[in-house]
């Protein structure tokens, strides 16, 4: 795990080309299917609110953040694009 | 750090004591023992060591939750609610919020949460209660029902949606004018947990009272609050299960029928097999999902729901077989088993009913595991 999760935070603030990479591959596993950064994942026949949960784990634990509070807003998470500027933001104010 | 467990365990199974039935009976939990129990931190032990709390992990908070749950599931609903509340608070709360609330959910004040209303179920999607921001305040107006442990609260976490369209959990002390709180009369199981509805009429609260300023995803905001109770339930059913494993092992060993011990008999024996079964079913989901909880990792949000559903139906079997086992000694009302029969039934309704679990796990499938 250790080895996995050094690539993400060897920095203090990960790569936006790499954190996007790493969300999509993420999407992409869990669902089985690939998205364009750019897409509303929760969008009707979108993903479901468990998913947003999960999501919200795996960046906290992948980049050693916390995402609370007024973060927990669906613009944060309605596309990759919009998660990467969250990552980025919340590894900024560390 | 197992000793804290132990001294956990011991106060709680000291103060309950041979209590619980009378708590049943008279659907009352009596205020000193919640105060005393909430300033030991022991109804929200994840509570971060900065904000008072025990700083435990969900591991071993499962493994409290588990003994509580098997000496009075009241009690451990009690437990559920205002956990479910302290961790909405350090989940959506910004910092001056966590330490001023934290801190009194610590030193004895109660919580509960409050998601159902009339109209808004299993659909929470649906929840109409409105929280308006006007300048320093912030105005609640709405029915809330079945909040489980608001009959208690000092303090009730309200979800409503706010008048921007986002969602919101606002922090509405159950004293502040145009709040009624009306206990649910003779529920069907854990009669003590202090069940009631919440009216809300033009409740103004201070702005500060809207966790976070509001504007979350409503779906997130649920799940997110939710998936603390589901894990407490889950815990909670392994309580129920080991407490009709105890009784009805104690009477298929001493009751004795046809010139033999109740276990002698074949019948009988599968009884206490299959209710080993379901106690350890139970146990090790539970364990699943909290060791997922501690690394955290993201299959935590799975492993929670499956928790949840196998513990809440393994509880209902198990309880049911009890019943069996001690046959007319378990149907007198308020003994463990009659008690662990309703109690495990309303575990398969809250926090996300059996077929709200089932379509949950079957979304995973479809989604492609």
């Amino acid at each position: 795990m250790e080895a996995m999760d050094s690539k993400a935070v060897q920095h203090d603030v990960a790569d936006s080309g790499q954190v996007e990479k790493d969300v999509l591959a993420f999407l992409e596993a869990q669902t089985k299917r690939s998205w364009d950064p750019q897409v509303d994942l929760f969008a009707s026949g979108g993903l479901s609110s468990l998913f947003a949960m999960q999501i919200v784990v795996h960046l906290e634990r992948t980049y050693r953040i916390s995402i609370r509070g007024a973060d927990l807003r669906l613009d944060n998470f309605r596309t990759v694009t919009g998660m990467v500027a969250l990552v980025q933001r919340l590894q900024g104010a560390r | 750090m197992t000793d804290a467990l132990t001294a956990a365990r011991t106060m709680v199974t000291g103060l309950v004591g041979e209590q619980a039935e009378g708590w049943d009976r008279g659907g009352v939990l009596p205020r000193e023992l919640l105060t005393k129990l909430g300033s030991a931190g022991y109804l929200c032990p994840q509570v971060p060591a900065a904000h008072g709390g025990l700083d435990w992990d969900s591991a071993r908070t499962g493994r409290f939750t588990a003994h509580v749950g098997s000496l009075c599931s009241s009690l451990r609903s009690v437990m559920t609610s205002h956990g479910m509340a302290a961790w909405t608070v350090d989940r959506l709360g910004a910092d001056g919020q966590r330490a001023a609330l934290l801190a009194r959910l610590t030193g004895g004040d109660l919580a509960a949460v409050a998601f159902s209303e009339p109209q808004a179920g299993s659909d929470l999607s649906a929840i109409t209660t409105r929280i308006v921001r006007d300048g320093d305040s912030v105005v609640v107006t709405g029915t809330k029902s079945w909040s489980t442990a608001a009959a208690y609260a000092d303090l009730i976490v309200v979800f409503g949606v706010l008048d921007d369209g986002g969602a919101g959990a606002v922090v509405v002390p159950a004293t502040a004018p145009g709040v009624r709180v009306e206990r649910i009369g003779d529920p069907l199981g854990c009669r003590a947990a202090g069940h009631a509805d919440v009216h809300l009429d033009d409740v103004r609260v201070p702005a500060e009272h809207l966790l976070g300023g509001g504007g979350q995803f409503m779906p997130l905001l649920i799940t997110t609050a939710l998936a603390y109770g589901r894990m407490s339930v889950a815990w909670g059913c392994v309580g129920i299960l080991r407490a009709c494993l105890t009784a009805a092992g104690t009477h298929a060993r001493t009751r004795e029928q046809f010139g033999k011990p109740l276990g002698g008999h074949q019948l009988v024996a599968r009884h206490l097999a299959d209710l080993l079964v379901a106690e350890r079913n139970a146990t090790r989901a539970c364990e699943h999902a909290s060791l997922c909880w501690d690394e955290g990792s993201p299959d935590q949000v799975l492993a929670t729901v499956l928790a949840k559903h196998v513990s809440a139906t393994e509880a209902a079997r198990g309880a049911a077989i009890a019943v069996q086992v001690l046959a007319s000694a378990g149907t007198r009302d308020g003994t463990a088993v009659a008690r662990a029969f309703r109690d495990a039934k309303c575990m398969e309704i809250i926090e996300g009913s059996n077929e709200m679990c089932q379509l949950l796990l079957a979304d995973h499938v479809l989604a492609g595991e």
